[in-house]
């Protein structure tokens, strides 16, 4: 795994292209067009905890270093706000490379740095499984008692709810046989491979 | 030649001495065109492809060449030498020198330096290898290669890698010179999509430091090399070439990501810096062009094509330029003999009535002028 703390040396040579054709193929995005300005990890509202800024991981995915790619920390801690590729000027779609890598080190049965990144991950999706949408409160409560944080949003919560911004009441969508469709190929359980 | 006509010398028949020639010529006066090699063309000869536009310059040299052949008025000297010079009244009187070792004496009424450009020493740089290892080129000898591949001349092993060294005596104040070479990154891009077109299945990396690609069609040149000819920019400045098992190994930073990279390549291309020659030194000196401390020749910010009392320059004498510059920079000078030219020549009419006619004539010009353009205002 790539060390920046002993300077490891990597060999160009060793490596093949075969991740970036993946990363293009897949996840449609040519990381040849990124032109390492470093615009998105100069306004990535995360940075300050990513072990790997958005501009280096495009820099790890032309080295096909894929081993930091599914370990690396800040595949937990991206929060998908799009910032990056908004601004990105090659249109790099980082959000959705970082989509493709969190799929990947699931099916692979790589654990995530986070634990608590995989269960909000369960119970956002339990809810989308189950109602066919997020149910907001339910969530939030399942998920502080569940990680013992159960004053954290107390407060928040209740001023959202007196300013009708929180509904303990989240109904069912229309169509919720279609929701289910959109799960089938979807695995369960960490390391469970696509059939 | 016409004998009453003014004269202007001409050293150096690559693209911006052609250039000067041709339109001093087509001006109507007389160009002597001096050239040190054989045949006209200059360094442009010996290029396999052009950038921005993957033209072949031959044709480009063959075009000048045949609208030189429609000029009498122009004469081509190949295989010769400027001597020496003396200013004699308004004039220069010049030796130059023939291959067969006879000389000759020709006055001229202006002097344009069309020089070009010399290579640096890349063996300066003992950690490339160059002069020590056959498979470390310069630039200008891998022009030779493309060449070579193009005609099947050279037909052993195609390269599996092959590396491009951007920076190689420039902006390096310690071996060589603070400045940046400013072509370096077109044609390096250039080399480097010529390599995978003969070769798709080759790995072209590329070190640089920045690629510097301020020129029309420039910047999508080099982008359409990395995203389309898939040449690896590899950013940071290569250390040391190490012999490995016949092949080359070497070592850098990618300080992208702040790591040691090792890379093994079968050839190693190196953008030497443009550098001023011995001969255009030498040159200045004899005409009285002033020089900046590199060697390049010196401009005049308000005549930027002038380096001394009717002594011009053009090209890559005065600073490193691509194809396209050298050409316009021609042009340039040509305009200011031609304009001197003018100027001398009303300057030598006699009388006072005649000269209040000329700038009547002049005059008269100029307000029909105005009326076709502004409407008589």
């Amino acid at each position: 795994m790539l060390s920046t703390e002993f300077h490891k040396t990597i060999k160009l040579d060793n490596i093949d292209d075969s991740l970036k054709r993946e990363i293009l193929e897949e996840c449609d995005v040519d990381i040849e067009q990124c032109i390492e300005c470093g615009k998105c990890s100069g306004g990535c509202s995360n940075a300050h905890i990513f072990d790997y800024t958005p501009r280096k991981i495009v820099q790890l995915i032309k080295m096909g270093d894929e081993e930091t790619l599914l370990s690396m920390d800040c595949l937990w801690t991206c929060v998908s706000c799009h910032l990056c590729v908004d601004r990105c000027p090659a249109h790099i779609n980082i959000p959705r490379i970082m989509d493709y890598l969190r799929e990947k080190a699931y099916k692979r049965g790589i654990e995530p740095t986070r634990d608590k990144v995989e269960l909000f991950n369960e119970l956002m999706l339990d809810s989308v499984r189950k109602i066919g949408r997020v149910a907001e409160m339910t969530m939030m409560m399942k998920f502080n008692f569940k990680t013992g944080q159960y004053f954290k949003d107390a407060d928040i919560g209740r001023q959202m709810f007196f300013k009708g911004k929180l509904s303990p009441f989240s109904p069912k969508v229309k169509h919720l046989k279609q929701v289910h469709r959109l799960f089938e190929d979807v695995p369960h359980k960490r390391g469970e491979v696509e059939k | 030649m016409n004998d009453k006509a003014k004269k202007a010398l001409v050293i150096g028949g690559g693209p911006a001495g052609l250039e000067a020639a041709i339109k001093i010529g087509q001006a109507g006066y007389n160009v002597v065109l001096v050239e040190k090699e054989a045949v006209l063309g200059g360094t442009l000869r010996q290029l396999y492809s052009s950038f921005p536009r993957w033209e072949n310059p031959e044709e480009l040299v063959d075009y000048k060449l045949q609208e030189l052949e429609k000029l009498p008025s122009v004469k081509v000297m190949t295989e010769t030498l400027v001597d020496s010079a003396q200013r004699k009244n308004d004039m220069f009187l010049v030796n130059v020198k023939h291959s067969d070792g006879s000389t000759e004496k020709i006055e001229v009424d202006s002097v344009v330096l069309a020089t070009g450009f010399e290579l640096f020493d890349a063996t300066l740089y003992g950690e490339y290898g160059y002069g020590t290892y056959p498979n470390v080129l310069t630039s200008l000898e891998f022009e030779e290669k493309l060449r070579e591949w193009d005609s099947g001349e050279d037909n052993t092993e195609p390269p599996k890698t092959v590396a491009f060294f951007k920076c190689v005596g420039s902006r390096d104040p310690s071996k060589g010179y603070p400045y940046c070479s400013k072509i370096c990154c077109m044609y390096t891009a250039k080399q480097a999509g010529l390599v995978k077109d003969f070769f798709p299945d080759a790995k072209c990396y590329v070190f640089y430091m920045d690629y510097r690609a301020a020129g029309r069609e420039y910047e999508e040149f080099v982008r359409d090399v990395i995203e389309n000819k898939h040449v690896r920019y590899v950013r940071g400045r290569p250390a040391k070439v190490i012999p490995e098992n016949g092949r080359l190994l070497i070592r850098a930073e990618d300080t992208l990501m702040g790591i040691p990279i090792e890379v093994t390549a079968d050839m190693i291309v190196l953008a030497a810096a443009i550098v001023p020659s011995k001969g255009t030194i030498k040159l200045a000196e004899i005409f009285g062009a002033n020089t900046d401390s590199y060697g390049f020749l010196q401009y005049d910010s308000k005549n930027p094509g002038k380096a001394g009392d009717k002594v011009f320059f053009a090209g890559a004498c005065g600073f490193a330029v691509e194809t396209l510059g050298a050409q316009y920079q021609g042009a340039a000078v040509a305009a200011e003999v031609i304009a001197l030219f003018n100027q001398e020549n009303l300057e030598a009419v006699e009388t006072p009535e005649a000269q209040y006619q000329g700038a009547d004539a002049a005059t008269e010009v100029n307000a029909r002028f105005r009326q076709a353009n502004v409407g008589g205002k």
